[in-house]
């Protein structure tokens, strides 16, 4: 099975929404809220470090059904835990995925 | 990230009791074992729990307690004594020590250990669907 962590087309520096990450761009004389920093980790590096931890709950999920296919386990609880948990923040990434491309989509569709 | 709050709790419990259900499942294999490696009828094997601080909690302040098996721990009391001069374990006088291994206690044993894996089950897997109900708010 692909790695889910491999596939994230979000990322790319070509995709159009790896500028969701991008500041935004400065006009004189307008105040955006509280004016502080930057912060040098965006949403971009967020998502990310969602799909690297999802992935890895996979991978832990298929670890402990591996150690109990194969004998060395009899801890079978574990690992059916293991794989709702990793379904269940699977669940989540997608959810947030959805949410992500819904308001790209609104974006697009806003009247010029 | 943990999603599915409990689990780890649950996971410990599911573990213990399955500890106690194969203890059980000692005992009622050996019920008949008049000969064991210490010498001697077999002896009863118990199973007791204790618990287990699992992680400490930010907002509720006290931490969740969690279960695992404190120690397996031999019954002493005497077994029943059994005449039967054929049998090669007999004494002098024909009697036979049996373990003292009371089906009917294992077998009540066995149900309580099943009926509470059951519940921590139920637990598990109601926590997952409070998960799951609560990511379909976005739906």
């Amino acid at each position: 099975m692909l790695p889910v962590g491999s596939v994230n087309p979000l990322l790319s520096a070509a995709s159009p929404l790896a500028k969701i990450d991008a500041p935004l761009p400065k006009m004189p004389g307008v105040h955006l809220g509280a004016a502080g920093p930057v912060p040098a980790e965006g949403f971009g590096r967020m998502l990310d470090g969602l799909v690297a931890s999802v992935d890895a709950k996979q991978v832990e999920a298929q670890a402990i059904t591996k150690r109990v296919l194969l004998g060395d386990s009899d801890q079978l609880h574990q690992s059916v835990i293991a794989m709702q948990e990793a379904g269940v923040s699977f669940s989540l990434m997608v959810e947030v995925r959805n949410k992500l491309i819904e308001s790209y989509q609104e974006l697009m569709r806003m009247q010029v | 990230m943990n999603l599915i709050s409990g689990i780890d709790l649950s996971a410990g419990a599911l573990a213990a009791q399955k500890t106690r259900l194969d203890i059980v499942a000692q005992n009622i294999a050996n019920a008949q074992t008049t000969r064991t490696a210490k010498g001697g009828p077999y002896q009863r094997q118990v199973v007791s729990f204790e618990t287990e601080m699992v992680r400490t909690q930010g907002a509720t302040g006290g931490g969740l307690q969690g279960i695992r098996v404190a120690q397996v721990t031999t019954d002493r009391s005497p077994g029943q004594q059994v005449y039967n001069p054929q049998h090669p374990d007999a004494s002098a006088d024909g009697l036979v020590t049996m373990p003292n291994v009371n089906l009917s206690q294992e077998m009540v044993d066995l149900i309580t250990a099943s009926r509470t894996y059951e519940a921590n089950l139920s637990v598990v897997k109601n926590a997952r669907q409070m998960a799951m109900r609560t990511l379909e708010i976005g739906k």
